[in-house]
C-alpha cells in the first residue's frame, strides 16, 4: 500500500434525557479536537437507542456521555448493554460529570469502562484516551 | 492482521445491507486501511444503481436543515437513504467536531436511513478524501439514494458535482452582492437551485440575481437539455421539501432517459482511477532516495522546483527503463 493508515480515534459524544447543560461537553469536544480526534457530536436528548444507532453508524471507537442531571443509573446501563447487543461491546464507554462517588461501583459494574466527575482536567481525559487508543491499536495489529 | 477473511467478511455484510458492516468498510476507506481497498473491489460489482445527490452552498446556508427535511420527504416515498456529511478537519491537528447529526436527529432510529459523519482530513474541494468510497459503499448495500452534504463551500470548492448525479446549490437570501453571484463558480455548476431561508429580508433580490444567473448559463449552453430549476425553501420550517425531492426524481428520469446516468458514472470513475494514480505515483516518486535529496536542494534554495520536479521525473524514468 503506497499511501500510509492513517488512523484518527474518533469518539461520539452525547447527552441524554433532558440534560441541556452543555458548557462540559462543548469544552471536551474542542479539546479532543486539538488533540487530534474526530468527534462526532449528536446533540442533546438523546436517548439510550439513538446514541447506540448512532455509535454503530458512525464507527465511533469510543462513546462519552456527559451528565449533568441524575438520569446517569438509569441511562447509562441501558446504553452499555443496547452496545453490547448491536455487537459494538468493544467500544469504549466513558461518562463524565456530576456522578456520586457511590454510584460509581455499579456504573462500572453495568459496563462503563470510565467515570471523569467534577473538576476532572481535560489534559487528563486526553492522555486517558490517548493511552487507551494506543494500546487498542497495538492489541489489533497483533 | 489479515487482509482477506475480515474483508470478506465485511463485503459480505456490506451487500447484505448490515450496518455494522457497510461503517466498518467506510472506516477501513477512510483511514487508508489496506482492508478497505480489498473491501471496494469486492463490492464494486453491486454498485451502480444508487442515485447520488449533492448538496452544497455556502457556510451557514442551512445545508443540514435542509437534509433533514429532504431525507423525512423522501422517506414518506418509501425510500432507504444514505446520508455523507462532510465537516472540515483542522488542518493543524487533524482533528474535528462533526455535528451534522445534531440536525438529522429524528431519523437516528430510522432503519432504512444510514447517517455517516465524516472529516475533510486534509481534502480541499468541498468533500473528504473518502467520500467517493463512502458512496460505493451506501449503493451497494442498497441505499436507493446517497445524499452528501459537502462542507460549506466558497467560490470554487465543488468537487462534489464530479461524484454526484444531481447536485443540489443552496443559496440563502443577503449573502453578497451581484459581483459575488458572478464570481461563485456555484453558479455554473448545479442541476437544483434551491433559495433557503425564503422568509428573510432580501428573498425578492437574492431571486432575481440567481434567475439572471441562471437564464445567462442557459443562454451559453444551448445544448443543454436540462433547465436547472430554482425553488424556494424554508429548512426550518420544512417548507419546499417536496418540491425538491419532485425535481431531483425529475433530474433522475432526465438521466436516465438519455445516456446521463451512466455516463456521469463512468466520468466519477474515471476520475477517481486518475486521482488513486496521482496520488500513489506521487507517493512512489517522493520516496526515492533521490527525492530526499532534491527536497533538500529545494529548501537550501540551491535548485528551483520545477528543475527538481523534472530531474526526479527523469531520474526515475531511466530506473525503469533499466529494469526493462
Amino acid at each position: 500500500m503506497d499511501t500510509p493508515v492513517e488512523r484518527p480515534l474518533r469518539i461520539l459524544l452525547a447527552k441524554l434525557g433532558m440534560d441541556t447543560h452543555t458548557v462540559g461537553v462543548t469544552i471536551i469536544a474542542h479539546a479532543l479536537r486539538e488533540a487530534g480526534m474526530e468527534v462526532i457530536f449528536t446533540g442533546l436528548k438523546q436517548t439510550p437507542e439513538m446514541v447506540a444507532a448512532a455509535a454503530v453508524q458512525e464507527d465511533v471507537d469510543v462513546v462519552g456521555i456527559s451528565t449533568l442531571s441524575a438520569g446517569h443509573m438509569r441511562n447509562l446501563p441501558k446504553l452499555a448493554r443496547l452496545l453490547r447487543e448491536a455487537g459494538a461491546g468493544d467500544k469504549l464507554l466513558l461518562a463524565g460529570g456530576v456522578i456520586p462517588q457511590e454510584d460509581k461501583a455499579l456504573l462500572t459494574e453495568a459496563g462503563v469502562h470510565k467515570i471523569f466527575t467534577m473538576g476532572a482536567d481535560t489534559r487528563e481525559i486526553v492522555a486517558y484516551l490517548r493511552g487507551w487508543w494506543t494500546e487498542r491499536q497495538a492489541a489489533d495489529a497483533a | 492482521m489479515t487482509v482477506g477473511i475480515a474483508s470478506v467478511e465485511i463485503a459480505t455484510g456490506v451487500i447484505a445491507g448490515r450496518i455494522a458492516a457497510g461503517a466498518r468498510a467506510i472506516r477501513w476507506l477512510d483511514d487508508r486501511d489496506p482492508r478497505g481497498a480489498a473491501v471496494l473491489g469486492a463490492i464494486y460489482g453491486a454498485t451502480g444503481r444508487a442515485h447520488i445527490v449533492g448538496i452544497t452552498g455556502p457556510p451557514g446556508a442551512g445545508k443540514s436543515t435542509l437534509s433533514d427535511m429532504l431525507v423525512a420527504e423522501l422517506r414518506r416515498r418509501n425510500r432507504r437513504i444514505g446520508v455523507i456529511a462532510i465537516d472540515p478537519s483542522s488542518p493543524f491537528t487533524g482533528g474535528a467536531i462533526l455535528g451534522d447529526r445534531v440536525r438529522m436527529a429524528r431519523h437516528t432510529l430510522d432503519p432504512h436511513v444510514f447517517i455517516r459523519s465524516i472529516g475533510t482530513r486534509g481534502a480541499a474541494g468541498g468533500l473528504s478524501r473518502s467520500t467517493h468510497d463512502a458512496a460505493l459503499v451506501f449503493d451497494a448495500m442498497g441505499y436507493d439514494i446517497v445524499l452528501i452534504e459537502t462542507v460549506g463551500v466558497g467560490q470554487d470548492e465543488i468537487d462534489v458535482v464530479n461524484l454526484a448525479h444531481t447536485t443540489i446549490i443552496v443559496g440563502v437570501p443577503g449573502l453578497g452582492d451581484e459581483v459575488q453571484a458572478v464570481k461563485a463558480g456555484l453558479m455554473e455548476a448545479g442541476e437544483i437551485f434551491v433559495l433557503n431561508k425564503a422568509d428573510r429580508d432580501g428573498y425578492e433580490a437574492a431571486h432575481r440575481q440567481f434567475g439572471l444567473m441562471l437564464h445567462l448559463r442557459a443562454n451559453a449552453r444551448p445544448d443543454d437539455s436540462w433547465a436547472p430549476p430554482l425553488l424556494r425553501a424554508v429548512a426550518s420550517r420544512d417548507e419546499g421539501a417536496d418540491v425538491i425531492a419532485d425535481a431531483l426524481e425529475a433530474h433522475l428520469a432526465h438521466l436516465k432517459a438519455g445516456d446521463g446516468f451512466a455516463r456521469r458514472s463512468g466520468r466519477r470513475a474515471c476520475a477517481q482511477m486518475v486521482n488513486l494514480v496521482h496520488a500513489r505515483a506521487a507517493a512512489a516518486l517522493l520516496r526515492l532516495p533521490e527525492a530526499t535529496r532534491l527536497l533538500d536542494a529545494v529548501s537550501a534554495c540551491e535548485i528551483d522546483p520545477y528543475s527538481a520536479a523534472e530531474r526526479l521525473l527523469a531520474g526515475s524514468r531511466n530506473d525503469s527503463e533499466g529494469a526493462a
